[in-house]
């Protein structure tokens, strides 16, 4: 059960006298329940403590690195050398004290997030002081490579999800710098560790939650970012695959539950839909496949291979959940199971057929416009809004694009639209047939 | 349980604090130990979200001569020494290059970043000069407000001054100690200006 609002809390507790005096709930009773929704106010309270401590502690940090930043010059270097080591030392004191008093999650959460802060801040202010040249990848990773304990150590999920920002950051600019960043895989591996080992714990807590989130930005900006692009359109398999089994991933986890509660289910839609409406474009299969394999100084010869790995790896975990949950045999289940299917199919077809490109857009106009009509039904059956809006949101992005799009003629559109408004009319008249044939029986 | 935690963060706070001194230290050497010398340069101030603002130096002498047509057995980004020689105008140059790290002389642990060419604007031509090295000295760090304010200044000087970094350096590693324009601190040059 979810926390309650204070307002509700207040209307329980003005109705308790009436309920009493009616004689609808004893006295022990009625106290009972006033302890138990004052426990659940109190919760509420102790998340609003712990977020506003995060942060303080995120904003101070930061604030201490912009501060050093403004390079206070008149300081002569022996004193900025040893100021450039207060703030780890200041970072340090926290987490002692958070670990010797076996602190709240306040504590910790602030110790973890302004330690990992502070190590920035000192190996910039060194950096500052002595002129260091510019390498930001060893920046990054020093920093990224420091703080990685602290996420274990203080049990804290602001430092988790800093460690997982500061790897991202460092695949960022070590493929700008080195042109690649294939570390970012050993990287992330501590990461995933933690995630499995809060998800067999308990999966429903706030903090497996919050560190879901972050893995799966992380795991969908970091691929991006990796990828050595030597097989051209290999991203589409590997996206596919790894957004499709987040998607069924989540409804294995968290079954029903939606939104924020069910971060991998709503990463994994939101993520297939995106794909599928970059799919539905002609140009996302130009040039595609092995005949078109890119050599050169700018790319490295294990870059196949790397490429090759990291999608197999994301087939292999959709391959995995795909057929664990497949047997649930619902609409959304194999939706959702088969994309990465129609991705591997089109790249094969664009790989081999350079005119397949249409062929391809054209079954992705189709995947879209059926996830669009299945979340509507969903949405209908389940009287659930946000899947009604979510499908309509879907199907009218689709339907605005290809109005405007100039790649088809205007009698092709127009066929098509007229076509499927009929179909709508139709099963629009078919089912309000049915429901006055159910109303007529009952 | 927590014992084991506390020794652990402990040690975990002495390898934090270690890379920071090793830093300061490896730095400071250098800087009390190392030979000086002066590298033409040419500021332009950009910024590092980081570590504030600084004033990037782009080198004149940043290669080794060296004819196009020899036979280098070099890749990209290779670790590599650079000889170092002071002409008569007092400024330091590259003169010659080896993968081996000198036992004796003057030398600069560097990078190899490819051929060095110039554009020559008469006759349109680019002319091959050397082999491009990486210059580990390239950000002279200011506070905020002198660091574009000297890149002006700096900017104005050089069409008839020289401007150059004093850079100390010891077993081939640098430390940038000052940059000079108008045969002034660029920090002070800064500040007059205020």
């Amino acid at each position: 059960m979810g926390n309650l609002s204070a307002k509700h809390i207040q209307w329980l507790k003005q109705e308790l006298p009436a309920l009493k005096a009616d004689g609808i709930v004893s006295e022990d009773t009625a106290q009972a329940i006033e302890s138990y929704y004052a426990e659940k106010t109190n919760d509420g309270l102790h998340w609003a403590v712990i977020a506003f401590a995060v942060l303080g502690s995120l904003l101070i940090g930061a604030g201490i690195i912009l501060l050093l930043a403004h390079n206070w010059d008149e300081l002569d270097r022996p004193v900025r050398a040893v100021l450039s080591l207060c703030p780890i030392l200041i970072g340090s004191i926290l987490s002692i004290t958070a670990l010797i008093k076996n602190g709240g999650t306040a504590l910790r959460e602030s110790a973890g997030i302004f330690h990992t802060l502070s190590i920035g801040a000192t190996i910039a202010l060194i950096g500052q002081t002595y002129h260091l040249p510019g390498n930001v990848p060893g920046f990054f990773m020093t920093w990224t490579l420091l703080a990685l304990p602290l996420t274990f150590l203080l049990r804290s999920s602001g430092a988790a999800l800093l460690y997982l920002a500061l790897a991202c950051g460092w695949s960022g600019v070590a493929q700008e710098t080195y042109g690649q960043a294939a570390g970012f895989w050993l990287l992330i591996l501590p990461g995933l560790a933690r995630l499995a080992y809060l998800i067999r714990t308990d999966r429903h807590t706030p903090e497996t939650l919050l560190n879901l989130w972050g893995m799966l930005i992380a795991l969908c900006i970091a691929t991006g970012m990796t990828f050595e692009r030597t097989l051209p359109g290999l991203w589409i398999i590997a996206y596919s695959a790894l957004l499709s089994g987040t998607g069924v991933l989540g409804i294995q986890l968290y079954n029903n539950q939606t939104g924020w509660n069910n971060p991998a289910k709503i990463f994994g839609i939101a993520g297939i839909t995106i794909l599928a409406y970059i799919f539905t474009f002609e140009h996302a299969w130009f040039d595609i496949g092995w005949a078109h394999m890119r050599s050169g100084w700018q790319y490295r010869a294990w870059g196949v291979w790397m490429d090759g790995g990291i999608t197999g790896a994301f087939l292999l975990f959709w391959l995995i959940i795909a057929l664990k949950t497949i047997s649930q045999h619902t609409a959304e289940t194999l939706t959702l199971s088969v994309f990465p299917l129609a991705g591997i199919l089109c790249f094969i077809l664009g790989s081999i057929k350079s005119t397949a490109d249409t062929v391809n857009a054209l079954i992705f106009n189709g995947f879209m416009l059926f996830l669009g009509i299945m979340y509507i039904g969903m949405g209908c059956r389940n009287g659930r809004l946000s899947q009604l809006n979510g499908g309509m949101a879907v199907l009218s992005l689709l339907l605005v694009t290809r109005f405007f799009d100039e790649d088809f003629g205007f009698i092709a559109r127009g066929t098509v639209f007229i076509i499927l408004g009929t179909c709508f009319l139709v099963v629009n008249l078919i089912m309000i047939k049915r429901r006055k044939k159910q109303e007529a029986i009952a | 349980m927590k014992k084991l935690s506390f020794i652990a963060l402990i040690l975990l706070i002495g390898a934090q604090l270690a890379v920071p001194v090793m830093m300061i230290k490896g730095r400071e050497k250098i800087l009390r130990n190392g030979e000086l010398y002066r590298f033409l340069t040419r500021p332009i101030d950009p910024a590092d979200p980081f570590q504030g603002r600084y004033v990037r130096l782009a080198f004149q002498n940043d290669y080794v001569p060296c004819s196009k047509d020899r036979e280098l057995g070099l890749h990209r980004n290779q670790k590599i020494y650079a000889l170092i020689e002071v002409g008569e105008d007092g400024f330091a140059r590259f003169t010659s290059w080896s993968t081996e790290k000198p036992v004796k002389g003057r030398f600069l642990a560097t990078r190899y970043l490819g051929n060095k060419s110039e554009w020559n604007r008469i006759s349109r031509t680019s002319m091959h000069k050397g082999i491009r090295l990486d210059i580990p000295f390239d950000r002279f760090y200011m506070e905020e407000e002198k660091a574009p304010r000297a890149e002006h200044l700096v900017r104005e000087a050089v069409s008839s001054t020289n401007c150059w970094a004093e850079v100390r350096i010891l077993n081939g590693r640098p430390a940038i100690e000052d940059v000079y324009a108008q045969g002034q601190s660029l920090r002070e040059l800064a500040a007059k200006n205020e």
